[in-house]
């Protein structure tokens, strides 16, 4: 599937920067989440499959899924850290 | 394309800062919330880092 051809109606001799800029937008929301998971993978790998066995066990799958919430909660806390704290 | 540049920008650091701040904060085994002490050092790391970040501009451009 070509992403980039142009859209059949209107002026096909304009280049349609709206479409351009959600093209954008979106590819840079994936970099964004593949980006996050990659990071989610390494941290929680790290923090929960301490001693790597023949499966996954309970209480790794439940580490990794604290893990998880956790790690996007750590995201809000740092986020608001940086907009909303006392002027320094 | 400006806004959407500065987004980007800050959306980047969160994401680093958040990497960093994890590995400082939390030393544990991730709980089924942060305790107090986790959320503070979260908190803190961000704003030090900051601070740091200041302190860095204002020598370096005392050594130019």
């Amino acid at each position: 599937m070509d992403s980039f051809s142009s859209p059949s109606s209107g002026s096909s001799s304009q280049f349609n920067s709206d479409a351009f800029k959600d093209q954008l937008k979106n590819q840079l929301a994936q970099a964004y989440a593949e980006e996050f998971l990659e990071t989610l993978r390494s941290k929680c790998f790290d923090k929960c499959i301490t001693k790597p066995g023949s499966s996954l066990s309970g209480s790794e799958s439940s580490c990794v899924s604290r893990c998880m919430d956790r790690y996007v909660e750590a995201t809000g806390i740092i986020s608001r850290a940086l907009f909303s704290g006392p002027p320094h | 394309m400006q806004q959407e540049k500065e987004r980007a920008m800050i959306n980047e650091m969160v994401a680093k800062l958040t990497t960093v701040c994890w590995d400082k904060c939390i030393t544990g085994t991730p709980g089924s919330k942060f305790s107090s002490s986790e959320q503070t050092c979260l908190q803190n790391c961000a704003r030090r880092y900051l601070d740091m970040s200041a302190l860095i501009m204002k020598r370096f451009q005392n050594m130019q």
